[in-house]
């Protein structure tokens, strides 16, 4: 699990443009559409439903889905792990 | 009357403020120089990270000055703090970050799509701050102090109290940054004109 949750960070990283972020800048449990945490907005949203797809194959079609897998590193994750097996 | 009361220099290794250097690059540090002003400033705003240079650059002009005028938040309403900027490049560096997304990776990226437009720093700015006035960016072959007067003298004459103006030349690591605040309720610094512009901007 910890793998992928710093794989996730990396690609949320690159796919959000994050460049000035590192890895350990990000908190698993840090809310990410929150301004405590890094202050992500729809656009964003848009760009982790791409990557979820193109990373771990998963679709996200569900908005009431997606508000709840995307609050943090952790919960993603947990997404991930369920929808893989 | 009008005055030119703070104003902030960055290059691509250097900060000032005031004519006094704030920080210098550290070549050593695996941060970027904006990432390194960002820390330097002490401040939380994660938004930063997401931002495009031209908007870093803008979005750390600002604090500085802030930061060397604390009164600047606390004199005026959030209505009379009017935004100037101009540049030669436009949004040119992220553009081409956007192009190379969608012709290298094959997928357009929205979070840079966002920034394909210069005046989308006055937002940043004006969200950050919670400024309602005035705002304009514009686009000019070069630099032009006659803009800055003229179009400064009609926000001043028309409402806003003060002006924060500025020159932000970002373009594939070339970094050209001179902001300046102008205060009509000041006593303090130089005349808002085109010779004390020259002589600060010093280019």
């Amino acid at each position: 699990m910890d793998t992928l949750k710093e794989d996730l960070k990396k690609h949320i990283i690159e796919q959000l443009n994050l460049e000035d972020l590192q890895v350990s800048d990000i908190d698993d449990d840090a809310l990410l559409f929150s301004t405590d945490g890094i202050g992500l907005d729809s656009i964003d949203a848009l760009e982790l439903i791409v990557l979820m797809e193109k990373y771990y194959g998963i679709q996200v079609t569900n908005p009431e889905e997606g508000k709840v897998a995307f609050l943090s590193i952790n919960t993603m994750a947990d997404y991930i792990a369920k929808r893989r097996t | 009357m009008s005055f030119i009361t703070v104003y902030c220099h960055i290059d691509e290794n250097s900060c000032s403020v005031n004519g006094e250097t704030v920080l210098q690059k550290n070549e050593e540090s695996s941060d970027s120089w904006f990432k390194q002003l960002y820390k330097d400033l002490a401040i939380e705003y994660p938004k930063f990270y997401k931002m495009d240079m031209l908007s870093q650059a803008g979005f750390i002009g600002s604090e500085l000055i802030k930061r060397a005028n604390p009164d600047l938040i606390s004199n005026y309403n959030d209505d009379e703090i009017a935004l100037l900027f101009a540049n030669s490049e436009s949004s040119a560096d992220t553009d081409i970050r956007f192009k190379e997304s969608y012709l290298d990776k094959k997928t357009p990226s929205p979070s840079l799509f966002v920034y394909t437009l210069p005046n989308i720093v006055l937002g940043e700015i004006a969200i950050r701050n919670k400024w309602f006035g005035e705002n304009m960016f514009a686009v000019l072959p070069k630099f032009t102090p006659d803009f800055f007067v003229q179009y400064g003298m009609v926000l001043l004459t028309t409402g806003s109290k003060a002006v924060l103006a500025g020159w932000l030349g970002i373009l594939e690591g070339r970094v050209e940054v001179f902001l300046f605040l102008v205060e009509t309720e000041s006593n303090k610094g130089e005349p808002f004109d085109i010779e004390n512009i020259i002589k600060y901007a010093g280019f």
